[in-house]
């Protein structure tokens, strides 16, 4: 017996088959991409009896082998491919005790590929409520298989699932159904044509295109003596294959499965009249969402706040402790501030997924998707893009990579594209700053202008992703099939394991992915504000304390900091776009911070702060604010005016000013091209907006 | 630590960290791995 065998975990979604996964591999797992295409590829260890390993790989869901979207084919395409070096010593099918029926037909379809096949039956906790019970003999003869029936939620049956995947050699390979029977003509001529393949996979092959061994779909179609049927004689047939597994599947559950309807006590029926109701459905949908905002603005800021002053600590204790010299600078003000940027995400990142996580093993989310679809179809959207657009308000990128189960690859797309269009909440630190600035006091049915304006950008915000979702759909040639099919799972108590995993699993996709971009865009931005050519930067100094000889040493230090920065080549960089930001009210200070603010919106404030020649961002706001109001052009006029303060702000609000975003957008679309496109178009609209709201009110 | 030692830490980590952002780019070509998807029994991988 080798040393690590394959071990593929196959089945219909909602059978709770991630969380046989995890209970086989613990934390002993890994997340990645099949090459060349962003679905999800989970692979884990699992130590088995008598020192054999298992290599687990947690497959898309699927109904059956008859694909109809990318994760679907991932299943196919490794079934039939021997020399993939994850090609299965045992397939693991993971079915659900209350839809065995429906999950047996995908089972029956893999055993017919003669691979060795245990079929798990999941969520035996259930039979009492449902009123089932199983004759698991008379189903292994029949099936033709070993059965584990397990319950991943009491921890059950899971030590003989891993015995039978030790002694997966044991297990028969007899196909549950012979393949001619379909249409015996037709497969005896495929056999002839043919003798050395497994008629059933010739038979996947012809009628889903998918390569394997040194036969193609081509290379069938090229065999004289065997000539393929048109499409529509296929589908019959593939119906017929269809109709007589369910016979063979009725036939077996017959006497296997006993269903006492009786005694089953469901409630699951007087929650969906409820949750999916017209009117009580969004009502309670609605309070859900206050709640989870409430979490990620507020329960969030604790953990945040407390991440961001440590690093503020720990740059100041790296300031002070090591000795004096740019590579000190480098560290406390480029590196642990740069750290610091991605660890102060965590928090609203996890609370997001957390909330996410719950809501999707408590089976709640179909629901939720059920009841928006109506909405966002009009708008080219899927039902579940709800909840990346909403979780876009608290951060883009949770929100992003919460598009990954939307079926269909263009409203997927679509929803990625426009999601950075939400306010989030790096664009508040900017917002308030600015609306603090330049809205006046007064008030308008007892809100302040201010609450109003914010309220206002918000708004403006969703309604451009809504607004552009719309255009994108019209203009986007993409071939994808929108269609809508959701299965209502039961109700369930979330299962913390499944939910922490959840957590800890996107959270370190966010920190050991996006992080190392941002940090590395840190550190370059820090380089390029420290350092400058020629004189005026190197002899900054000396040029102040002569031009200034009458101010106080605090204020020359900050004189000097702000001289360095202009000379700096950061600085050079600002100067020179100065011409191109001038018709939207902005000098190159500002031209500064919207460079520097690529890297994340937030960055914006601290960088004017430090212009301005008041330290270290944010923590003195009113005087950034005084200093900020008090900046004049050079012909005396106010920089931050009512038409220059809304330019700014309409500027923010469209603008994909966020590295982070754009790189987990890469990620997500396997392309640098989404995000590119992304980059320009949200630049163009900003700029444009920003131009006419400041020659208007100028 | 002397100061041709802390120029050198930062032009070192300033130079890894634009050889990172370039490669995460694409700017650099990426070496070609094995295909897996083989397309004979022998695994030819062409």
């Amino acid at each position: 017996m080798p040393k690590q065998i394959n071990v593929a975990l196959i089945g219909n979604p909602n059978t709770g088959k991630t969380s046989v996964f995890n209970a086989l591999t613990g934390l002993n797992q890994k997340v990645g991409n099949y090459p060349g295409i962003t679905v999800d590829k989970k692979e884990g260890i699992c130590k088995l009896p008598r020192g054999v390993k298992a290599h687990i790989i947690d497959l898309p869901g699927t109904y059956s082998l008859n694909a109809s979207s990318l994760d679907e084919n991932v299943v196919i395409e490794l079934l039939l491919n021997k020399n993939d070096k994850d090609f299965p010593d045992v397939a693991v099918v993971v079915s659900d005790v209350e839809n065995l029926k429906r999950n047996l037909l995908l089972y029956t379809q893999i055993k017919d590929l003669e691979i060795p096949t245990i079929l798990v039956i999941n969520m035996s906790d259930r039979m009492e409520y449902k009123g089932i019970q199983l004759d698991i003999p008379y189903l292994e003869k029949e099936l033709l298989t070993k059965i584990a029936l397990i319950s991943t939620r009491k921890n059950k049956g899971i030590d003989q699932l891993k015995a039978l995947i030790a002694n997966y050699k044991e297990l028969s390979i007899t196909p549950c159904l012979n393949a001619s029977e379909i249409d015996n003509t037709y497969f005896d001529k495929l056999r002839k044509a043919f003798p050395n393949q497994l008629l059933y996979k010739l038979w996947l092959v012809i009628t889903q295109d998918v390569n394997f061994g040194k036969i193609d779909r081509n290379q069938i179609d090229a065999i004289d003596s065997f000539k393929t049927k048109s499409k529509a004689d296929l589908k019959r047939l593939q119906q017929k294959e269809t109709i007589k597994r369910y016979q063979f599947i009725n036939n077996t559950l017959k006497k296997g499965q006993t269903i006492d309807l009786s005694s089953a006590k469901d409630l699951r029926i007087k929650l969906d009249r409820i949750l999916t109701h017209k009117v009580w459905g969004y009502l309670i949908f609605f309070t859900i969402l206050i709640l989870m905002f409430q979490a990620v603005y507020d329960w969030a800021t604790y953990p945040t706040d407390f991440i961001d002053e440590s690093f503020a600590s720990l740059a100041d204790w790296v300031k002070d402790t090591l000795p004096d010299g740019a590579f000190t600078n480098l560290l406390a003000e480029g590196i642990i501030a740069g750290i610091g940027g991605i660890m102060v995400f965590i928090p609203p990142i996890a609370f997001l997924f957390l909330f996410i996580a719950l809501l999707e093993e408590s089976g709640y989310m179909s629901r939720v998707v059920f009841l928006m679809d109506r909405i966002m179809r009009r708008f080219g959207l899927s039902g579940k893009s709800v909840v990346p657009l909403i979780s876009g308000n608290a951060c883009a990128i949770p929100a992003v990579m919460a598009a990954r189960n939307i079926e269909s690859w263009k409203e997927r797309l679509i929803t990625i594209l426009v999601t950075p269009f939400t306010t989030c909440s790096a664009r508040l630190p900017v917002y308030v700053i600015i609306i603090g600035l330049v809205i006046p006091e007064g008030s308008f049915l007892g809100l302040s202008y201010k609450a109003l304006t914010l309220m206002a950008l918000y708004i403006i915000g969703f309604l451009t992703a809504i607004f552009s979702a719309y255009i994108l759909n019209k203009i986007l040639k993409i071939k994808s099939k929108s269609y809508f099919v959701i299965e209502m799972p039961s109700y369930k108590i979330p299962l913390f394991k499944n939910v922490a995993l959840t957590v800890i699993e996107k959270t370190k996709t966010f920190v050991f992915e996006a992080g190392k971009i941002i940090l590395a865009i840190s550190i370059v931005l820090w380089f390029l504000a420290s350092y400058g050519p020629g004189e005026q930067f190197n002899n900054a100094e000396t040029i102040v304390r002569t031009e200034n000889a009458s101010l106080s040493e605090v204020d020359l230090d900050d004189k000097i900091a702000a001289h360095k920065l202009e000379h700096s080549y950061i600085g050079i960089i600002g100067k020179a776009i100065e011409p191109a930001i001038k018709p939207l009210g902005y000098d190159w200070k500002i031209g500064i911070g919207l460079v520097t603010s690529f890297a994340a919106r937030e960055v914006f404030v601290g960088t004017l702060a430090t212009i301005y020649s008041v330290g270290s961002a944010g923590d003195n706001e009113d005087t950034i604010k005084s200093k900020m109001a008090a900046e004049v052009h050079r012909n005396g006029e106010k920089v931050f005016t009512l038409a220059s303060g809304i330019s700014l702000l309409l500027f923010y609000a469209f603008a994909m000013q966020c590295m982070s975003t754009l790189a987990i957008v890469k990620r997500e679309t396997n392309s640098w091209k989404w995000p590119m496109l992304q980059l320009a178009s949200m630049t163009i609209i900003a700029y444009l907006a920003a131009l006419i709201a400041f020659q208007f009110l100028k | 630590m002397n100061t041709i030692v802390q120029n050198s830490l930062v032009f070192t980590a300033v130079a890894l960290a634009i050889w990172f952002l370039l490669h995460k780019f694409g700017v650099f070509p990426k070496r070609k791995k094995a295909s897996t998807k083989a397309c004979g029994n022998d695994g030819c991988g062409c």
